[in-house]
């Protein structure tokens, strides 16, 4: 049944790599292979795939095991082979492992959250983290999204393309999170924030826009629809106008909306002129504005 | 670290969550439950939701520490019973359902604020009610006790409301952060 059968086998079994560091394996000869085959350690012959490994790479422990050492580790592949000559010519293969090389994960940066206001659905919130993952591990990375408060730890937000989202949303209370990263190689945490969502929502823009011009031909008044309701919070606004056609947005003093409405007046506009106007909201804690809503357009009077 | 203002605006906020909340529920509960003149003697279950009313003076006497604990205990009460509401049952709209777990989910955070400002004011945290299971009573008397839940909650915030805003009057951010940091926060 064959002249040389398996007779040993390879420590460790399955290795992961790192790229920063080196790697060292054996070739671990069975008794039976040295008694009956007159196999010996320094009959090893190591191959990475096909390619036979420099012998400066070896060395012989004892009769039965052989070591090969891999300062550079990038040049390693699967399979890394361990195979042995018999009867002087033959090579006859003993072991193979897989060798996964990668990097263990940096530390993620830049982690920052926004709350969502959805458009629909019984779920009125969306809060997403996102954070900058490094630099690639070329290995199966895990990243965790971590949250809790002072007495409350929360389910983990398993992450997907360096993002997680979430439908629990709680205003007003600090909420502290953070990212774990993990892979073979390692495992490295985020910088933490804390933060009151409340601070961090981007409302839906207002909707529904409407103008009128009633008598005054230089005066418009721009109605609307306002999406978000949460008392006590307030809105403001940024209005922009401009003449049909033409590049140049005209913006309403912010300090002229900056108070919760539904409608402005708008005036010094030119009469009979046709123009497009559009709005965005924020929070009155928030920092993140809305979209711009959709434009709507409208005639002033004549003259 | 929470601050007082912040909690006070959490309860503001769960005052109006629970405004229109209350509404929905009440509705869903049905007459005549959600008849604006209904007023039924106070029939509470085993573990007495701890009444927000309190007289003027009682109030008034009260330091910060008493004030922080009987809102906490409350809140630690109210908490319990809110989880045994009827909104589970499948008939209950699921968008009811979300409300409610919503509302909890604030609640519970503001339970969590108000530990965090008796810890950075020295306060120690009063006990606080063990998850006892409620007793069986009738649907009729479930449906009079979320009545009343919803209204104990009501007053409760709306005295909270007014019990924050006298706190984070009387106690500068500063010395809530100094606290804080001699207690190795």
């Amino acid at each position: 049944d064959g002249y040389a059968r398996s007779c040993g086998y390879i420590t460790p079994e399955s290795a992961v790599v790192s790229l920063e560091s080196s790697f060292t394996a054996y070739c671990i000869l069975s008794d039976y292979c040295l008694d009956y085959g007159n196999l010996r350690a320094d009959k090893v012959i190591w191959r990475i795939q096909t390619k036979v490994v420099p012998k400066e790479h070896y060395s012989i422990i004892n009769e039965t095991v052989s070591r090969v050492t891999f300062n550079d580790t990038s040049i390693l592949a699967s399979p890394l082979t361990c195979n042995i000559l018999v009867a002087g010519s033959i090579e006859q293969n003993i072991y193979g492992i897989q060798v996964a090389l990668g990097f263990s994960p940096d530390k993620p940066e830049n982690l920052s959250c926004i709350v969502h206001q959805l458009q629909t659905g019984r779920k009125k919130y969306s809060q997403t983290c996102t954070w900058e993952p490094g630099r690639y591990t070329f290995l199966d990375t895990n990243y965790t999204l971590k949250s809790r408060w002072p007495n409350e730890e929360f389910p983990d937000c398993l992450g997907a393309n360096n993002s997680c989202t979430s439908t629990a949303v709680v205003f007003f209370v600090d909420l502290e999170v953070w990212v774990e990263a993990k892979n073979a190689l390692g495992i490295v945490e985020s910088d933490r924030i804390v933060f009151d969502p409340i601070k961090h929502v981007k409302p839906l823009p207002p909707s529904n826009l409407s103008l009128n011009s009633g008598e005054l031909p230089r005066v418009l008044k721009l109605s609307w629809e306002n999406l978000f309701h949460e008392a006590p919070l307030e809105l403001r606004f940024q209005i922009r106008y401009k003449i049909i056609d033409s590049i140049n947005w005209i913006q309403v003093p912010l300090e002229d909306t900056a108070t919760q409405r539904d409608s402005f007046f708008i005036q010094d506009l030119r009469p009979n002129t046709k123009y497009v106007f559009q709005l965005r909201c924020v929070t009155s804690w928030g920092e993140h504005w809305s979209d711009w809503s959709k434009e709507v357009v409208g005639f002033t009077a004549e003259d | 670290r929470q601050s007082i203002q912040q909690t006070y605006d959490l309860t503001r906020y769960l005052e109006h969550q629970l405004h229109s909340l209350a509404a929905t529920y009440l509705s869903y509960l049905g007459p005549p439950f959600n008849e604006p003149d209904f007023d039924p003697p106070r029939l509470i279950g085993a573990e007495a939701v701890p009444s927000a009313t309190v007289d003027f003076q009682e109030w008034h006497s009260l330091n910060d520490n008493a004030r922080l604990a009987a809102n906490y205990q409350a809140y630690s009460h109210l908490l319990c019973y809110l989880s045994t509401m009827d909104g589970k049952s499948p008939v209950a709209m699921p968008t009811l359902r979300h409300s409610l777990a919503h509302f909890r989910a604030s609640l519970q955070g503001l339970l969590g604020s108000i530990a965090g400002i008796m810890a950075s004011l020295g306060y120690q945290l009063p006990p606080t009610p063990t998850d006892g299971t409620p007793p069986l009573r009738s649907q009729f008397l479930r449906k009079m006790d979320d009545f009343w839940l919803l209204k104990e909650l009501q007053t409760w915030l709306w005295r909270s409301a007014k019990d924050f805003n006298r706190l984070r009057k009387r106690v500068p951010p500063s010395a809530v952060m100094l606290h804080l940091e001699s207690r190795g926060f």
